[in-house]
């Protein structure tokens, strides 16, 4: 339901979403295939650390925990209501929760605006409005942070700590997004689901993103922006000090209509033209698809932006280094020759490689290059005060010891960490290059499996570096 | 070869516009496809709203139901029914179910009798209990003492299933004399209540007030008020009479109007759901005693039906259905202690065509209409509609039921 603008009693309570002091699950289940099962299982299972209630009226114990029979039941303080039970309940259950004085909501349940409830679920945000009770959803999966253990809903696990504030329309995504996070080590500071976003708008959880200190990146998956202008106005205020990735779905002629039948998102009369203005007004970077979605989201929470086009990639195989010079250009960022960057730079890396190694730019090491030469090759580069950003590419042989160049690489990254030049890794091959770059990503590197995806991620942090200076100076 | 009809033979032959007249009288559902079946709903359509809705909060908000009709017909005040009404269910004495007519929704109805091997230990019914109580491909299930062990069904889309899930485990058990399965024709009546499969009376509630006076003094548990409340919650009545729509409006946010309109059409007219009271008749010490009648197998179909719908004339059953393709023919109970039911007997015994009565008295009920009973394992009306829609469960491999009750046998 549109808003002009962010909300600040929304805003100041949507600490309670994410890290909530108590909750209470209505609808919490005895019984294991069920949602409300799943929901006080992963609050527990996750090691959340303060109270929860379950509330069913039907069981004394849920868990081995008291069950309540409604929220107005629970004698002690509750901040969070997380509510799993079918939509003609809603109401009821919202009611309590205004009695009850919690500070958020969470309506899990599905049914509302999407299947043409739009009035019932219309009722509900007024209800909840006029009583500053700020509503997350409905049509959601949960929420969670793995720095608080705290994971609420029926999202299977914990993604892995890290920087990217993910909010997402979409359950599905969000938890492919969180199997990515455990897979590929892809670090997230917190997650949540927003559905329908009957109350809660997008713009709200960016300038809780903003504020919080695990945060250094917020990935938006938007399937419809209902309050376009408070969307624009948050990141504004945001983009200064982090960067905002934005998806749009829902553009084409089917996906209009799928996108309503998911999460009640109106999108008839809009194109992709008019995202664009969106975003470009709201400085926040588009992602075309959900890899780039992810890869430049990892990019931009772990580095620094990217000041300048003066990007050395060093690499051990050609191929690597043609696949990524031609995908910058096409990308309208052109790699510039070494000796455009820094005439003496050529010379100083040619120490580091055989006579058949090319120190042009792409910088080719060759395929037989071992740990010392990546270092020194590296080194050279990363001081040279002309470079802005370092992009290093390992192409496994039969001669690489993949182990000791990532150990040796990290190495570099760390010493000249404080110079704050952008540091991109693509590691592409086998299993042992997959082991590299969890390393990687574990040690704040965004590292990626193909070449495409590493400059897409060096290409984010030119534009966001463009972005910050621009609204940093019209604020 | 004479054309010429025996005389001794019906007059409806196959192909004939005589033919199984009969099937004009008695209503047999087709089988249908849930979702498509004319007048067929799913449980969670919006025209389901006012029953969802009292189902889900009557625990809380008895009033869902109309406190008006019952405040007059019971001459209590309403503050009273309410207060009834709460702790009958926090005592676990009551449940709010209902039962639509499964043919026409899509699945097979199938119960079966299991009678265990002379000799079989307490621990190993007590065990094999244990799994009926815990299995949730069974939607209404008792244990039993007499001439069978066990009376459990469940409906099932495909009949492979629930031989690979249930029958074969069971037959594979050494304690297991026989499984006899008894698919039903008609579901005629349940919870005293007459179902959409009855002739005459649908949704005709059949417990009588001399019983119930009987009953009260009986058991400890429900007063008489208390049954007269049960019973009149029970009795049928036009959907307005039942829920209290506004109630409905004030929990849901709904339209009364358009849940009034749906749950007619749902309930009155297309006989899609009966939904009923059930009362905790573990807790309440009472034991249906259910009748297995066997008819001579040359009875043709009409009677057999004729039978059912004669046998449904009697109050004193709470439960009647007729099976198909069975060892037996018609099933039907009453409660022991409750009614005389050696003349009960007598009365099934006096028709001509039966051939054998089995009987047995259920010990323990584990599941009504999918709802678990078992409130002693804090499971009091925990749901679980299971549903076998599209799966072939035959491919998994299942694991056999493990009756080991010590450590030394389970080695």
């Amino acid at each position: 339901m549109k808003i002009d603008k962010p909300r600040q009693y929304v805003v100041d309570n949507l600490k309670y979403v994410l890290n909530p002091s108590s909750i209470a699950v209505v609808g919490a289940s005895r019984y294991p295939v069920k949602v409300g099962y799943k929901a006080v299982e992963g609050l527990i299972t996750w090691g959340y650390k303060g109270k929860i209630y379950p509330v069913n009226p039907r069981a004394d114990e849920i868990q081995g925990l008291k069950a309540y029979k409604t929220v107005k039941d629970i004698p002690y303080p509750v901040d969070l209501v997380y509510i799993a039970v079918p939509a003609h309940l809603v109401k009821m259950v919202l009611e309590d929760v205004v009695e009850k004085k919690a500070k958020v909501v969470v309506i899990s349940t599905s049914a509302f605006k999407e299947i043409g409830r739009g009035d019932l679920q219309d009722q509900l945000t007024e209800f909840c409005r006029k009583n500053k009770l700020p509503l997350v959803g409905p049509n959601l999966v949960g929420m969670g942070s793995p720095y608080l253990d705290f994971d609420c809903g029926f999202v299977p696990y914990l993604p892995v700590a890290g920087p990217i504030g993910m909010i997402s329309q979409s359950g599905a995504n969000l938890v492919a997004a969180i199997g990515s996070s455990e897979a590929m080590h892809l670090g997230m500071s917190f997650f949540v689901g927003l559905g329908n976003k009957a109350d809660v708008d997008f713009s709200e959880f960016i300038l809780y993103g903003k504020e919080d200190k695990y945060t250094k990146c917020l990935a938006t998956y938007i399937e419809g922006l209902d309050s376009p202008e408070a969307f624009i106005s948050a990141c504004r205020d945001t983009v200064p000090h982090k960067p905002v990735v934005a998806i749009k779905v829902g553009g084409s002629k089917i996906g209009i209509k799928a996108a309503f039948a998911h999460t009640a998102s109106e999108n008839e009369g809009t194109d992709d033209a008019h995202y664009d203005k969106i975003f470009e007004k709201a400085g926040a970077i588009r992602a075309t698809t959900w890899q780039e979605f992810l890869d430049i989201a990892l990019a931009l929470g772990t580095q620094p932006p990217l000041k300048g086009d003066n990007i050395v990639m060093i690499t051990n195989g050609g191929g690597s280094g043609l696949l990524s010079c031609d995908h910058f250009e096409r990308m309208g960022m052109p790699m510039k020759e070494l000796n455009q960057i820094s005439p003496m730079l050529g010379f100083k890396i040619r120490a580091y490689m055989p006579m058949f190694g090319s120190p042009l730019n792409p910088v080719d090491i060759s395929g037989t290059a071992n740990a010392t030469q990546y270092k020194g090759a590296i080194t050279q580069a990363i001081r040279d005060a002309n470079v802005d950003a370092l992009y290093v590419s390992i192409c496994p042989t039969a001669m690489t010891s993949i182990e000791e160049i990532t150990d040796e690489i990290m190495e570099v990254y760390n010493t000249h960490k404080h110079l704050g030049k952008p540091f991109v890794m693509e590691c592409q091959g086998g299993n042992e290059c997959y082991d590299a770059i969890r390393k990687f990503r574990d040690a704040g590197v965004p590292a990626y499996p193909t070449a495409e995806q590493g400059v897409n991620a060096l290409i984010a942090l030119r534009k966001y570096a463009r972005i910050k200076e621009k609204f940093s100076k019209q604020k | 070869m004479s054309e010429k009809v025996p005389q001794f033979m019906p007059k409806y032959m196959i192909g004939t516009e005589e033919q199984q007249k009969w099937i004009q009288k008695y209503f047999f559902c087709p089988r249908g496809l849930g979702f498509f079946e004319p007048g067929a709903v799913p449980m969670d359509n919006p025209v389901m709203s006012a029953f969802n809705i009292a189902k889900a909060s009557y625990q809380i908000r008895p009033e869902v139901f109309n406190m008006d009709y019952l405040s007059k017909s019971l001459n209590l005040k309403k503050e009273e029914i309410i207060k009834r009404m709460k702790r009958l269910y926090d005592e676990r004495l009551i449940m709010y179910v209902m039962t639509p007519p499964m043919q026409i929704i899509g699945y097979g109805l199938y119960y079966w009798v299991v009678k265990l091997k002379e000799g079989t230990s307490k621990e190993k019914k007590q065990a094999l209990s244990e799994w009926f109580q815990n299995k949730d491909e069974i939607c209404t299930g008792a244990e039993a003492e007499g001439d069978f062990d066990y009376f459990n069904g469940c409906h099932m889309r495909v009949l492979d299933n629930l031989i690979y899930d249930i029958f074969y485990r069971l037959r594979d058990l050494p304690e297991v004399e026989y499984v006899h399965t008894v698919p039903i024709r008609r579901a005629i009546r349940d919870l005293y209540t007459n179902m959409p499969d009855s002739l005459n009376d649908y949704r005709k509630f059949f417990l009588d007030d001399d019983t119930i006076k009987r009953l009260a003094k009986m058991q400890d548990k429900m007063d008489l008020t208390d049954l007269r409340i049960f019973k009149a919650l029970n009795t049928k009545r036009p959907m307005e009479e039942v829920y209290d729509f506004k109630v409905l409006h004030e929990i849901s946010g709904l339209n009364p109007d358009e849940m009034l309109m749906g749950i007619k059409a749902v309930i009155e007219n297309n006989r899609m759901l009966v939904p009923v009271f059930h009362f905790n008749t573990r807790k309440m010490g009472l034991k249906n005693r259910l009748f297995l009648i066997k008819l001579f197998q040359m009875t043709p179909s009409y009677r057999k039906a004729e039978i059912a719908d004669e046998i449904a004339t009697i109050p004193e059953f709470n439960v009647i259905n007729e099976f198909t393709d069975s060892f037996y023919d018609i099933g039907a109970a009453a409660y022991a202690d409750l009614t005389d039911t050696d003349a009960l007997f007598e009365k099934i015994n006096s028709f001509s065509e039966v051939e054998d009565v089995k009987v047995a008295d259920f010990t323990r009920e584990f599941r009504r209409f999918t709802c678990r009973l078992d409130a002693e394992n804090g499971m009091w009306e925990e749901c679980i509609l299971t549903d076998d829609f599209l799966s072939d469960i035959t491919r998994k491999a299942m694991p056999a039921i493990n009756l080991n009750i010590n450590k030394e046998e389970e080695k």
